[in-house]
């Protein structure tokens, strides 16, 4: 499928005063496009959950916009490892591997993966040592 | 829906420095043929541009009191902001009769509906299911949501505005077509909410008035006489964010940078563990408002004052009186495939634009210029920056 639309952002390893960075980005991309606000609204979760991910449980990675011409948004986030061990126990909702601190901070509460699939149209997720990937993909075109 | 700016610009007094322009939140100002233009369609009626002037050149102006002629009988609506400006009782009482002495037959309180609203913006709110609500009683947040942060509307709490649920009610009694009401208006951003002067023509109320141009006619009729007023606390407090902070389900805040941060985040779901945003682009809430002229950092300790000897408790209006849609969705008839064609023709123009968004061309950013190249209305060349370099090598070439 053709893509009408590219567009790529690096996401640092431990760059925390730069984290939501790509997610900002790729936000007011598709608004200055003019994307239907319900779809943006699901774009815009996945994306910050996702790329907050790279910097908290990976060693950062890049994060691809494209847009095609049948009407569809893909995002990819690909990280540069560890790699998710479990994927099933990760994508089961309240599973974490935060610290009880965290988790007292309101952070780690194991819904994440699950929350960022919830909102997708389409969700594939690849791991191995070497890193992660997620793709997801949000319709557009009713 | 037909909207109207409440930026009124005066040519003369233009000094064509392009501060407003470049202070527009929204990109809706530019320079045309050294004159100032207002978007209508993207003005949210926040009144920077005006701040930004600093030869008079755009003004927000209100109805004049003449207009109270035209009507046998006159209601004037008072927001809780304006008597929050009262250091005591006695003198909110001295207030109200110095402005019924304007020529109003009635004067109407509206810190008793504001308390009301105020109330049940937080129950809709606690009982959303998903993130948070926005509260609705400030036109400009609403304008904002519309323009800026479509992704939100869901979130807007669909209650109306005080002024406009009070002027429906007073239309509704005997003779109430022939009544003329007036809304005083403590910001730019309320004087929008009436058929005049800026052609509200959906709204009940006639004639919206600000404060700051009939301030020395109240001044002068204070001290002369006094009415009975007795305020309404909760309605006091919906309008002055620093009374609120206690609530720990609110998330209060004032001034423009600080609610775009939120709206931002709340883009992102990030705030959804606070039942509400309630939300003043205003320093200090609407007792902060432009067209106020007291001291709002004073006046925010006024409320126990106002309220201490004897209060009101909120109107029990029938909840379905107080709906009412403040905001629209903005469909353009685009399909997709063209919104991206489109997107893609401003991009391509950019990429020849400096990018140092300098305004010089009138418009506020280089990609306001590329939107306006990829219609057609202008041209590269209108670039003072691109003529600039372009005429320098050419001087260096003849140098040569």
């Amino acid at each position: 499928m053709n893509k009408i639309l590219q567009k790529e952002f690096h996401v640092e390893r431990d760059d925390y005063a730069n984290a939501g960075m790509a997610s900002s980005q790729i936000k007011s991309t598709l608004k200055q496009v003019g994307v239907d606000p319900k779809v943006m609204r699901r774009i815009a979760v996945a994306a910050y959950e996702a790329e907050i991910n790279m910097i908290i449980h990976a060693w950062g990675g890049v994060v691809y916009l494209d847009v095609t011409e049948d009407g569809m948004i893909h995002l990819i986030f690909q990280d540069c490892g560890p790699g998710i061990p479990d994927l099933e126990k990760a994508m089961t909702p309240g599973w974490s591997t935060a610290s009880k601190k965290a988790r007292e901070l309101g952070f780690g509460a194991g819904m994440g993966l699950p929350n960022i699939k919830r909102v997708s149209d389409e969700f594939t997720i690849e791991s191995s040592p070497a890193g992660t990937s997620i793709f997801l993909t949000f319709r557009v075109e009713e | 829906m037909n909207r109207k700016s409440a930026v009124t610009y005066t040519l003369s007094r233009c000094v064509k420095c392009l501060k407003c322009v470049k202070a527009c939140p929204t990109s809706a100002l530019t320079m045309e043929k050294s004159r100032i233009h207002v978007n209508q369609e993207r003005c949210i009626n926040c009144g920077q541009c005006i701040r930004a002037c600093h030869s008079r050149g755009l003004i927000a102006q209100g109805s004049t009191l003449d207009d109270i002629a035209s009507y046998d009988y006159t209601v004037c609506m008072l927001p809780s902001s304006l008597s929050s400006s009262c250091a005591s009782i006695e003198e909110a009482e001295e207030m109200f009769y110095a402005i019924k002495s304007l020529g109003f037959d009635e004067v109407i309180d509206l810190s008793p509906l504001e308390g009301q609203l105020m109330e049940e913006t937080w129950r809709i709110a606690s009982e959303m299911e998903e993130g948070g609500g926005i509260a609705s009683f400030c036109p400009v947040v609403n304008r904002l949501v519309e323009t800026t942060y479509p992704m939100l509307m869901e979130h807007m709490i669909p209650l109306n505005y005080p002024s406009e649920i009070m002027a429906r009610q007073i239309r509704k009694r005997p003779n109430g077509d022939k009544i003329g009401i007036f809304l005083f208006c403590e910001c730019e951003s309320k004087l929008t909410l009436a058929k005049y002067p800026y052609g509200g023509q959906h709204y009940e109320t006639d004639h919206a008035v600000a404060l700051v141009d009939i301030f020395p006619k109240i001044k002068k009729n204070m001290k002369k006489g006094n009415l009975d007023v007795t305020l309404c606390r909760e309605g006091l407090q919906s309008c002055n964010p620093a009374v609120m902070m206690q609530r720990p389900d609110y998330l209060i805040a004032d001034g423009y940078d600080k609610i775009n941060s939120i709206l931002n985040m709340e883009e992102f779901g990030l705030l959804d563990t606070f039942k509400l945003l309630y939300l003043f682009p205003c320093f200090n809430g609407c007792i902060g408002g432009h067209l106020l002229w007291g001291n709002s950092y004073l006046n925010r300790n006024n409320i126990d004052e106002l309220t201490g000897k004897r209060r009101l408790p909120v109107t029990d209006l029938p909840l379905e009186d107080l709906y009412g849609t403040v905001i629209n969705e903005r469909k353009d008839g685009r399909s997709f495939k063209e919104k991206m064609q489109y997107f893609n023709r401003v991009n391509e123009v950019l990429e020849h634009l400096p990018g140092y968004d300098c305004s010089a061309c009138g418009m506020q950013t280089c990609r306001i210029m590329a939107e306006e190249i990829a219609k057609g209305r202008k041209n590269v060349s209108d670039c003072r920056v691109l003529a600039a370099i372009k005429g320098g090598s050419d001087d260096n070439s003849t140098a040569d």
